[in-house]
């Protein structure tokens, strides 16, 4: 069902860059948005992105600048140990995460591949933005989440939500118990098309059409059944659009274009019918007789002889 | 549209192999489940049907501002029977395509046949947009049964059954007006039933106000347009005063916001007034430059297609004379039907551009597929299959790009099927197709822009263009200054406005380089309507008013005997409407002294009651009343069915009290044409007596004798008008 299959290529290129840009904005920034700015906020060109190590929160980083923030502010606004774990470990899941997601890109198997790196993530994000007290009486959505403009954590967090949500990964695996029903005898449908397609791919083209014809409409007739339930994710979405480009495109088993003449002949037919028609009735019929309406007028003047009279 | 349901197979070969019928295995193999879908849409439209006429009751009992709620059933209603008969068209799917396409073909004439019958042997007034008809009641001239109840039920069910079987889309303002008229009357002649309210508006002029109110609100109803209020002031101008402006524009208000509460409940948000508007075209946002107003008035000037489409469609109304029986009028649009579906169908059949589904498309259609590869569609069968309203907005926002020889062979399909469809005897209006050609074409332009360079222009975004390709189109009908408003309400975006107004003027200018008049103008004309325009044609300065009036002038006496008036009466070759009361007609036609005018109406109410008075006896029975004018308002029975005995017919009548004695007079020789004619024009008039200077009564003029003159192209010329 995905519209953009062609631009494949693009859409890889770009998660790439996304990713790695994320990368960067972690291991940049997410010290500064913890408010313990130990470090001045040092740029990182693009070309470096390639060579980030997934490391995320070390308070120790090396200035990249002579002059930075060195001296740590007051104790009651920095963030508490319990936070900066929490922080630590939303780091890692992140990282995870994007590392699962990325090799998934194409072909789509970002929902059977990466849910449970989104389930630990989001368990992480669940904790940091909970109201409740942690240890100490300390509540770490507030000096995470709210403390400044950028507000980066949520932000992060938002993005992958947004993919999630965007890829409809909720309709295949609800949660960490993995795929849903409904998804695996779809995988297996699919699997059997594919290994049908296999079989009969260096023979006949016409052999293929004809033995992986059940397969293929049995998978055909589920995924739109799902379609209707809406029990799709972009996981299935995506097999489909390539089973049915393989069905139509490459093998060339769509319906070809049969039976022109009687299609033209009924055509034609319908197209005379209104010449006839409109012949028979100009012949045929008489013309209604307009009954005018002439004019009384006063007797000296007749009015048209008037009009040219008066206008010479 | 959410219950059309799934998409059509011709792609899974087994079709032929598999058992053949009904148990065609669809691409979605819902075979379960299509019987339930296909009850719930039957359910479902029955009921929504039934609502809507008691909705029509209820309209009647219920104040006069929500006059055009009668309305917005009818589109959501329109496309649970057309899932209806897509649904149909599916089961044939096995047998071949020349049988699913005859089977089409059959069904659009059956609906079409159905709409048809309705209209040309009930109610032949309901044919068309309705525009005209409205156009000339608010200009003052009387058309008979235009604002009845039997007029907008045959209208409904006409633009039910004709957008049905394939043709265009429905007049909405004709309703509002009927509504409006049937509310301000209080009650209904054809239901028999008098409510006892709004007796003082049984009144020609009070009518007219209520009908022009109703028009507006349907206006604004359907384009979602509450300034709408200008068609209203733009048709009927001189009848017009601010406390009735802010009235109608109030009830123009309210229609709106009726139709959204009512939207509101239909898709289940009840509450939400976010669909203002039938035919929605969508928020338009994208912006325009300076340097694209000249090309937007190049687009204007291509708006001559509007008056190509003038012209054709004038020469085919010329033409349907010939068909002019209501048999061959049911069979002639049964034709077109037949043939708009032919048409679709083959170019579906020869089309080769396939796109691929997205999400957002879940609409689907029969023949959507076609020959297309699993998971696209063809995109000519979305073209002809849409409703029109939805294709528009498609053209004006989708970002998709459209094939540039698809949107081309549409367009010229499009335009020349719409035009032999306007003018038949079915209930089909052409607002919205003329939308649609203006659109299709207004995209291709911005398509073909964008192509000039090699990147695309950023800024040659299609659907702006599609945009003033339809306001161009829409020159039409040559209404400016409504359409302006339209447009720019229905698109929401105000910055739009002067170069819609832009195009809508240079669509004009040249239109009316090619065809003088609008389609409406043309129509009006051909029926000889005796449509008074704004101002007198320009060289008539020196007509007189001797020269224009009619003469000799049918009198009668103040004290006139019962026979001569009945005689005059039932005398069919001349079907006189009004009579100057004089004091004493002469024997040898010589002109006697004007005491007043009376109308045919009241002559035979008086009739009606036996208000004669014997000569000398002064035999008078009870008073008569003005209630027993109003009455009988507007239906005042022919003069044939009002039994006169011969002695009545010896009887004398006293007319002093009920004629008019100050009726309107100009002097024969010193006034001008175009005087007369703002007389007209500005107090409404329907006879002006001309008088000499002694007030002897020389002749009478009336909206016939000025609507014969007209400038043609060999300076003012006089036009035959033909009894209808």
């Amino acid at each position: 069902m995905s519209l953009h299959r062609y631009n494949s290529v693009f859409v890889l290129i770009f998660i790439n860059s996304y990713a790695f840009g994320v990368f960067d904005a972690v291991n940049v920034t997410a010290p500064v948005s913890a408010t313990t700015p130990q470090q001045a906020p040092s740029y990182v060109s693009p070309g470096s992105s390639a060579v980030v190590s997934p490391v995320v929160f070390k308070p120790a980083v090396e200035p990249a600048f002579s002059v930075a923030l060195r001296s740590s502010f007051p104790e009651d606004l920095e963030v508490s140990e319990y936070c900066a774990e929490l922080l630590r470990l939303f780091g890692q899941r992140y990282v995870a995460f994007v590392d699962c997601l990325v090799p998934a890109a194409r072909p789509v198997k970002v929902c059977q591949n990466c849910f449970p790196e989104y389930h630990s993530l989001s368990e992480v994000f669940l904790n940091i933005s909970s109201d409740q007290m942690g240890p100490g009486n300390v509540s770490c959505r507030d000096s995470i989440l709210r403390s400044d403009r950028l507000m980066l954590v949520f932000l992060l967090n938002s993005n992958m939500d947004t993919i999630w949500q965007r890829s409809n990964c909720i309709q295949c695996v609800k949660d960490l118990s993995g795929p849903n029903n409904d998804t695996l005898y779809y995988l297996t449908l699919l699997n059997q098309t594919i290994t049908c397609f296999e079989k009969y791919k260096q023979g006949n083209l016409t052999e293929l059409c004809k033995n992986c014809k059940d397969a293929y409409k049995r998978l055909n007739d589920l995924y739109s059944r799902m379609e209707g339930n809406k029990t799709l994710c972009i996981d299935l979405e995506d097999a489909m659009n390539v089973t049915r480009k393989l069905w139509s495109k490459n093998f060339g088993c769509s319906i070809p274009r049969e039976e022109t003449i009687p299609v033209i002949a009924v055509s034609c037919f319908m197209l005379f019918l209104p010449i006839i028609f409109y012949l028979s009735s100009f012949l045929h019929s008489e013309q209604k007789k307009r009954k005018l309406i002439h004019p009384n007028r006063a007797k000296s003047y007749a009015s048209l002889m008037n009009i040219q009279d008066k206008r010479s | 549209m959410a219950n059309i349901t799934k998409k059509v197979s011709w792609s899974s070969r087994g079709d032929e192999s598999g058992p053949a019928g009904e148990e065609t295995p669809l691409l979605n193999g819902s075979e379960q489940s299509r019987p339930l879908t296909q009850m719930s849409s039957g359910s479902t439209k029955f009921q929504i049907g039934r609502l809507s006429t008691v909705d029509l009751e209820e309209e009647i009992t219920t104040e006069e501002q929500e006059s055009a709620r009668g309305r917005p059933k009818e589109i959501p209603h329109n496309e649970k029977l057309l899932s209806l008969k897509y649904e149909i068209v599916k089961f044939t799917e096995a047998g071949g395509l020349s049988i699913s396409l005859i089977l089409w073909v059959v069904l659009n004439c059956v609906f079409v046949m159905l709409g048809a019958i309705m209209v040309a042997f009930f109610e032949p007034i309901a044919a068309g947009s309705g525009i005209p008809q409205i156009k000339c009641y608010l200009n003052g001239v009387k058309i008979p049964r235009v604002v009845r109840l039997k007029t907008l039920l045959v209208k409904v069910l006409g633009v039910i059954c004709s957008v049905v079987g394939g043709l265009a889309e429905g007049p909405m303002i004709h309703s509002g007006a009927v509504v409006a008229a049937g509310v301000s009357q209080g009650r209904s002649t054809s239901l028999k039933r008098d409510f006892k309210i709004f007796e003082y508006f049984r009144r020609d002029t009070e009518k007219r106000d209520f009908v022009s109110a109703g028009a507006a609100a349907g206006v604004s109803a359907a384009f979602g347009a509450p300034v709408g209020v200008l068609f209203s002031l733009e048709e009927g101008a001189s009848f017009w005063n601010q406390m009735l402006t802010w009235r109608i524009f109030f009830a123009s208000m309210i229609s709106t916001f009726t139709l959204n509460f009512i939207l509101s409940i239909y898709h289940n948000k009840p509450g939400d007034l976010s669909n203002p508007g039938l035919i929605n075209f969508g928020r338009f946002e994208s912006e325009y430059n300076l340097y694209e107003i000249p090309l937007f008035m190049g687009m204007g000037a291509l708006g001559m297609l509007g008056a190509l489409f003038n012209v054709l469609n004038y020469w085919l109304t010329i033409f349907r004379i010939y068909v002019h029986r209501p048999c061959l009028q049911v069979m002639e649009a049964m034709l077109v039907a037949a043939v708009t579906a032919t048409v679709a169908f083959i170019m579906i059949y020869f089309s080769t551009d396939c796109q691929p589904l997205g999400p957002d498309h879940n609409e689907e259609y029969p023949l959507q597929q076609l020959f297309c590869a699993d998971g696209e569609y063809n995109s000519m069968a979305t073209a002809f299959f849409n409703t029109p309203e939805r294709s528009v907005r498609s053209l004006l926002h989708n970002p998709r790009t459209y094939n540039a020889l698809t949107l081309g062979l549409f367009t010229l399909t499009y335009f020349f099927l719409a035009c032999w469809t306007y003018g038949l005897s079915v209930s089909a209006g052409v607002f919205i197709p003329s939308l649609l050609i203006g659109a299709a074409w207004g995209r291709l332009c911005g398509i073909l822009l964008a192509s000039t360079t090699p990147n695309g222009l950023t800024w040659a975004d299609p659907g702006k263009y599609a945009l003033i390709g339809a306001a161009a189109q829409l020159g039409i009908v040559r209404m400016t200054l409504s359409l302006t408003v339209i447009m720019v309400e229905a698109t929401g975006n105000v910055t739009y406005g002067l170069p819609i107004m832009l195009v809508l003027m240079t669509a004009k200018i040249v239109g009316d380089y090619f065809q003088e008049q609008g389609l409406y103008d043309i129509h009006i004309k051909l029926q000889s309507v005796p449509f008074l325009h704004w101002e007198a044609p320009a060289t008539s300065h020196w007509l007189t008013a001797r020269e224009v009036m009619s003469s000799p002038v049918t009198c009668l006496n103040r004290i006139e005997k019962v026979g001569t008036i009945v005689d005059i009466l039932s005398n069919t070759s001349t079907n006189h409407n009004g009579f100057p009361v004089v004091a004493q007609v002469s024997a040898d036609d010589e002109p006697a002294k004007l005491c007043g005018l009376i109308l045919r109406s009241q002559l035979i109410v008086l009739l009606k009651h036996k208000f004669v008075e014997l000569a000398r006896s002064r035999l008078s029975q009870r008073k008569l009343q003005l209630k027993d004018f109003r009455d009988a308002y507007p239906r005042f029975p022919p003069i044939q069915s009002i039994h006169v005995s011969q002695d009545e017919r010896e009887c004398m009548m006293d007319l002093t009290e009920f004629m008019n004695p100050t009726p309107y007079t100009v002097p024969q020789q010193e006034t001008s044409l175009p005087r007369v004619f703002k007389l007209f024009r500005a107090l409404g008039l329907r006879h002006l007596v001309v008088v000499d200077d002694a007030n002897r009564v020389v002749g009478l003029v009336t909206r016939k004798d000025l609507a014969r003159y007209h400038l043609g192209k060999h300076g003012l010329e006089e036009l035959q008008l033909a009894q209808t």
